[in-house]
């Protein structure tokens, strides 16, 4: 029996624009304090959903590939994963067609637009990782974020900021957590239907 | 090391901090901030961009200041040697057929970057572009405004065509990709960048290579052209003078001026020995002939004597001489 081949794209979502807040005058000062690094790899909107995700990269498959491109990637374009905490996701695509999807990716330029009435908020997605199975597409996420918190602290170089790390070290934590209770499940539970999968971290390739 | 050759430079010091801040996230070495130069060109040129920039730049990017010449008209006189030796790398933008077949034979620079987010109606034909690749010019791909996508999807329409049609022109050589990116929205990472490029039918590692070595052979070569001597041979550390040896060339040299005349001592030797085995100088032969003859010019009441000097003809056995040393006796 051969299974289904496919590749896991990690992507990071990046905000190079800077904070929006509500009052103009204090726009600036917030500015001052919050470094780029942070700014950069700020958390998304926490009611981004897995499926807006899918939908923006259909769409923009449609638009640059048409109905052709679509109808190759459709039958195995899946997010695994979305962490909006840490702007991170996880997208499963066939391995033939995984450059399809990698440029719409790169060809996006804002964020899934979650209801019909808030602006479209401008963003970068970045593929850092391509990898065959879903387990080193995690393990890479999680050294990602790790050396992100390391080079946080860096560059801040003083103690001014503890809050802020020990909350992201949690947060980090956490992420081992989730991985680790991933992976029990992966093993045991092999028979999650489709829509619980998509929200688990999943080891195993559901290969059939 | 990845590059990015193409940011323009613009006075909006708080977006440009952020263009670079967020190039350095996703990966970028180093990135040259691009000055546009079109019609006249100025007598005195100085560069535009500030060299310490007044804004902070993230610890592992180096900035490098590149300057794009729009070319137009070809008859004009565009100064590009001291552009050149002002500016780390120089571009130039040609607008025309004409233009570009200019650039790729005649003109002095460092890479030609056509604005692919507008249709030509011309090809690029390879015999052109071969002759540019020939003299180690590059060519530049864009995909900023195809990717900020303004206008519609017309100059992402016109980025793909263009490119693949530079990509097949050129063979894939000699292409390097940049943002020449207004905004941080425009920038993509290398990684993704390098996929675009594998779209566009440059393949895996001339896509990699687009990014990183090609790139960085501009940059080498521009420092080398301004630089280096000839372009070719560039000191860059001479070193220091060894102590024994500066002591033992000064004793040398001690050792010389006391006896001045090198040919006093020679001859004050030959004397001495006798008949000296080496040969003659012609200028020996002249003194030892006029001496004879003003002796002759004494001598000659007692009775005409005849003087010659003669070089001692030197034979040596040919044969042996001749033969590989294995087969002499």
């Amino acid at each position: 029996m051969v299974r289904i081949k496919y590749r896991y794209l990690l992507v990071h979502i990046l905000y190079p624009d800077p904070v929006e807040s509500e009052s103009r005058s204090t726009t600036r000062a917030s500015d001052k304090s919050i470094p780029d690094l942070i700014q950069f790899h700020r958390p998304s909107p926490g009611d981004l959903q897995p499926q807006h995700l899918v939908r923006s990269i259909r769409d923009q498959v449609l638009l640059l590939y048409g109905d052709y491109g679509l109808g190759l990637i459709s039958a195995s374009l899946n997010v695994k994963y979305l962490s909006t905490a840490t702007s991170t996701a996880i997208v499963r695509c066939s391995r033939a067609h995984f450059r399809i999807v990698w440029s719409a990716l790169a060809f996006m330029t804002q964020l899934p637009r979650i209801s019909k009435h808030d602006s479209p908020q401008p963003c970068v997605m970045q593929v850092v990782r391509v990898s065959g199975t879903i387990k080193k597409a995690e393990e890479e996420a999680i050294r990602r974020a790790r050396a992100a918190i390391l080079r946080a602290k860096r560059g801040n170089g003083d103690g001014s900021t503890d809050n802020v790390i020990g909350m992201l070290d949690q947060l980090d934590d956490d992420n081992l957590g989730l991985v680790g209770r991933g992976k029990k499940k992966g093993n045991a539970g092999s028979d999650l239907s489709d829509e619980e999968d998509e929200l688990e971290m999943d080891s195993e390739e559901d290969g059939d | 090391m990845y590059y990015d050759l193409n940011v323009p430079y613009s006075a909006n010091n708080r977006e440009l901090q952020r263009t670079l801040a967020f190039l350095a996230e996703l990966g970028y070495n180093s990135v040259a901030l691009d000055h546009t130069v079109s019609g006249q060109v100025p007598a005195n040129i100085t560069n535009q961009i500030p060299s310490p920039l007044p804004f902070s730049v993230p610890a592992s990017l180096q900035v490098l200041r590149r300057c794009t010449v729009h070319l137009s008209d070809p008859s004009q006189n565009h100064r590009l040697n001291s552009i050149s030796s002002v500016y780390d790398v120089v571009a130039l933008r040609p607008t025309t057929e004409k233009c570009l077949m200019l650039a790729c034979q005649a003109f002095e620079c460092d890479l030609i970057s056509v604005d692919l987010s507008i249709r030509y109606p011309f090809y690029f034909k390879h015999t052109t572009l071969a002759v540019a690749l020939q003299r180690g010019i590059k060519f530049e791909i864009c995909y900023g405004p195809g990717i900020l996508n303004s206008d519609g999807g017309a100059s992402r329409r016109n980025l793909i065509s263009n490119a693949t049609q530079l990509i097949r022109a050129t063979r894939g050589r000699g292409i390097i990709v940049s943002s020449e990116a207004r905004r941080a929205l425009a920038c993509r990472g290398p990684a993704d960048v390098i996929n675009m490029a594998v779209l566009w039918g440059l393949g895996q590692e001339r896509g990699v290579e687009a990014v990183s070595r090609e790139a960085r052979s501009v940059v080498m070569q521009a420092e080398m052209k301004r630089r280096s001597y000839g372009g070719v041979v560039d000191v860059v550390y001479g070193g220091e003078r060894n102590e024994t040896l500066v002591q033992e060339e000064n004793a040398a040299k001690v050792k010389q001026s006391r006896s001045k005349r090198k040919a006093e001592v020679l001859e004050n030797q030959g004397e001495e020995v006798g008949d000296s085995p080496r040969p003659i100088s012609k200028r020996e032969q002249k003194r030892q002939a006029k001496k004879a003859r003003l002796e002759n010019a004494k001598a000659q009441e007692p009775q005409a004597k005849n003087v010659s000097v003669e070089e001692p003809a030197v034979e040596g056995d040919s044969h042996a001489q001749l033969l590989p040393n294995g087969y002499v006796g």
